[in-house]
């Protein structure tokens, strides 16, 4: 993919996760070291008090209150609701005039649609007489679901894509909105995703036993497996050209950006990290950035033995035991799954902000088969470049950019 | 998106005799219950006897289909892969959401969760063909497959260089999942034989269908007989000028009217969405105008059995007459212009020449 001369700037951000809504409540937590990770007090499964999840804290009615939508509107699915919530901030930073009168396009992403309310009714859709009520919800399953329903809620009407693949959803989408900006197919694009918390992700994530009961522990000797987690994040795209002409404030340049697949397995990348440095080095030659100038790497990190030991050996190989600052911030927020691409760019672009390197948790023991480490402390740094990796199942990685202007 | 795809190979497991083309039609498949579900083909042929033992119908059928569109091609690892699905792998998801609840969240089957992630084809795809380049999912219901194709005609326009991506699509028909949307009268009450759908075009509901469609599409002509050259998707087709479009298609594209030799209209039978192709016989004469729901049944992705039918038909020189009963003459098949819609209310309009 070759560089075009139109920069593709990021000009707002809107999240929610278990750390709050809102880039700043993000970074404040961070900083204090306040962790979102606790027994899930809204999900309701037979695991609560074995696993502890990065749960958005408000339940579906405080979502619904928090948007404004009548108590009993029918059909707000949990990965619809934190999708809106994530939406409804990042219009702190753009008129929505903005919006609604240029040439928009929606990329949104998540994996599982609207499992979190369907998982509670689905024996009663076999049932020959479904109750009315229930009936409204038959169609939300569909991963475009949530996409629809932002665009209706908020009246938009964009060309609109859906992507779904596993842990690198997100990311994923800011790539195609991206090269759609470079295409001239849209002037604006909102990028990003949601995953809410549901019994089928738990039990799935439990089935293939790469979940740590208590806090994970990321590039820890000791990690144990990884936390889930739920939220939603979008970035509003745009040409530079474009941001200078409306006079929008400029808050990272995505600088590059590249998706490869491992070809290895279901599940597992490839232990020897050649999956993560291949995308990491395709997204530094997408950037025209050597090695060295990178600044802070915010790690794909999910604390499984797999992940972190292919990742880890990657950074250390692409930087040559020398690597920048690298953390990764799922002790936080949990693996909050298609939401865990834009949900890192956008505390990335926040620590570029707030020259603050993100600490990662948990780390007391670092690796036996590494040589670097995680940094476990915060501390400032002016930070130019950042990069922010995430690696999926289905072996589909993805490696973003963020530059200062 | 007006960027060329030159199609290299086109391969489909569909409700018809299409995976060996040859058989295409000798005779064609309709079912008496309303629902068209995909001929097997030997999927032992293209996986191995370890790996197919746990594996679902629908990552046999995608898996299959894609290698073989990969062989046709003369392919061994493609540059990308992407893929669109509505519904991903619907068998799986059944049986782990069902597992879940009887057994009140005990110990489950994790190969069931892994294969109901929607991308989990396309990473076997790529570890079987080692193609280690860009891959992508596309889960927009009625877009779904559209949407793979722009991503293709983005990268094309990204390079130069010669490039081989493999796109596909694939969804599944499960008669649970027939059960539950038919709550939502998705389908014909009561039930049709197929191949009578469109005499049945004056009441609600269509008939249900399922498939796989995988196709090399290159920025070189290659051996291509077809290439697509222009693509619109309509993410609000009740409120957009279907005609004004299909007009900007045929005068970017340097076409009148007449130029095109078959428009295949995925008319699915339901009188609430007739409305998209009506008065086509303004732009139109009525006798170039064809039909392919009746034989794929309606999907998310039927799209992927248009452009497979298409390629064919230019493939071949023969518009077959299942697809349409009024012709009155063979012509020489220089462009198809397919118009698809789905149930939710999305559309999409692909130009197809003859390379």
């Amino acid at each position: 993919m070759s560089a075009a001369p139109d920069k593709i700037v990021v000009t707002a951000r809107g999240i929610i996760s278990s750390l709050g809504i809102g880039h700043e409540a993000h970074i404040a937590a961070i900083r204090a070291e306040e962790s979102g990770l606790r027994y899930p007090e809204i999900l309701s499964t037979r695991h609560a008090r074995e696993f502890v999840l990065g749960e958005v804290r408000m339940d579906n009615p405080g979502l619904m209150a928090h948007l404004g939508i009548p108590p009993n509107a029918p059909g707000y699915t949990r990965t619809t609701l934190l999708s809106m919530c994530a939406m409804q901030d990042l219009l702190k930073e753009v008129p929505l005039e903005v919006l609604r009168n240029g040439n928009l396009a929606l990329i949104n992403a998540n994996t599982v649609g609207g499992m979190s309310v369907v998982e509670n009714m689905y024996l009663s859709f076999l049932e020959e007489h479904t109750p009315e009520e229930l009936c409204q919800w038959l169609d939300t399953l569909d991963c475009a679901e949530s996409t629809e329903h932002i665009a209706r809620f908020f009246g938009l009407k964009p060309a609109m894509a859906t992507i779904s693949t596993a842990c690198s959803s997100s990311a994923n989408s800011m790539i195609v909105g991206a090269r759609m900006l470079r295409h001239g197919l849209a002037d604006f694009v909102i990028a990003g995703g949601g995953d809410a918390l549901s019994r089928f992700t738990l039990n799935g994530f439990n089935s293939l036993k790469n979940l740590d009961r208590d806090p994970c522990k990321p590039f820890d000797e000791h990690r144990n497996g990884l936390n889930l987690g739920e939220g939603a994040g979008y970035v509003l795209l745009e040409r530079e050209s474009s941001a200078l002409e409306r006079g929008a404030r400029i808050l990272a340049v995505l600088s590059g950006f590249s998706n490869h697949n491992d070809a290895y397995h279901p599940t597992a990348p490839s232990p020897d990290g050649s999956g993560a440095l291949r995308t990491m080095k395709g997204a530094l030659e997408h950037a025209g950035l050597a090695a060295s100038e990178i600044d802070y790497i915010n790690a794909h990190g999910t604390a499984t033995l797999n992940n972190d030991l292919a990742e880890g050996k990657a950074i250390q190989d692409l930087w040559e035991g020398r690597p920048p600052a690298f953390s990764s911030t799922k002790a936080f927020t949990g693996h909050t799954l298609a939401a865990a691409g834009v949900v890192e760019a956008i505390l990335s672009i926040g620590a570029m902000h707030s020259g603050w390197i993100l600490p990662n948790l948990n780390n007391s023991s670092p690796m036996q088969e590494l040589s670097i480490r995680a940094t476990i402390q915060g501390s400032s740094g002016n930070l130019k470049n950042v990069m922010s990796n995430s690696f999926g199942f289905g072996g589909n990685n993805v490696s973003l950019i963020f530059s200062k202007l | 998106m007006r960027q060329e795809l030159f199609i290299q190979s086109a391969v489909a497991i569909s409700p018809q005799l299409s995976f060996d083309r040859n058989n295409f039609l000798k005779p064609a498949v309709y079912q008496q219950n309303g629902k068209l579900f995909a001929v097997d083909i030997e999927y032992r042929n293209y996986i191995s006897p370890v790996a197919i033992r746990r594996m679902s119908r629908i990552m046999q059928m995608t898996i299959s289909t894609a290698m073989e569109a990969l062989k046709v091609a003369g392919i061994s690892s493609p540059d990308a892969i992407i893929t669109g699905t509505g519904r991903g792998g619907v068998t799986d998801m059944e049986h782990f959401v069902k597992d879940m609840i009887r057994l009140d969240e005990g110990p489950m089957n994790p190969t069931q969760f892994i294969q109901s992630t929607y991308n989990s084809p396309n990473g076997w795809i790529a570890m079987q063909s080692t193609s280690t380049g860009y891959n992508q999912t596309y889960v927009h219901r009625g877009s779904s497959f559209e949407l793979a194709l722009l991503d293709a005609q983005m990268m094309m326009a990204e390079t130069g260089e010669p490039l081989h991506i493999l796109a596909g699509c694939f969804d599944e028909l499960t008669e649970e999942y027939y059960f539950i949307r038919g709550k939502r009268d998705y389908w014909k009450k009561p039930a049709i034989p197929t191949n009578e759908l469109y005499q049945h075009g004056d009441t609600p509901g269509t008939i249900a269908g399922e498939g796989t469609a995988f196709f090399v599409l290159s920025n070189r002509p290659g051996n291509a007989v077809a290439k697509i050259v222009d693509l619109r998707i309509l993410y609000n087709a009740k409120e957009q000028n279907l005609h004004a479009l299909i007009k900007n298609t045929l005068d970017e594209a340097g076409l009148a009217p007449e130029a095109i030799s078959l428009v295949l209209i995925g008319d699915n039978g339901d009188s609430r969405q007739r409305a998209y192709y009506q008065d086509l016989t303004t732009l139109f004469p009525e006798d170039v105008l064809g039909r392919f729901k009746h034989l794929s049944g309606e999907f998310d992705t039927a799209m992927g059995f248009a452009v497979w039918l298409a390629e064919h038909i230019i493939r071949t020189g023969i518009v077959p007459e299942e697809c349409q009963n009024n012709r009155k003459t063979e012509s020489d098949i220089r462009h198809i212009l397919i118009l698809n819609h789905y149930i939710l209310g999305t559309a999409s309009i692909l130009l197809m020449s003859r390379s």
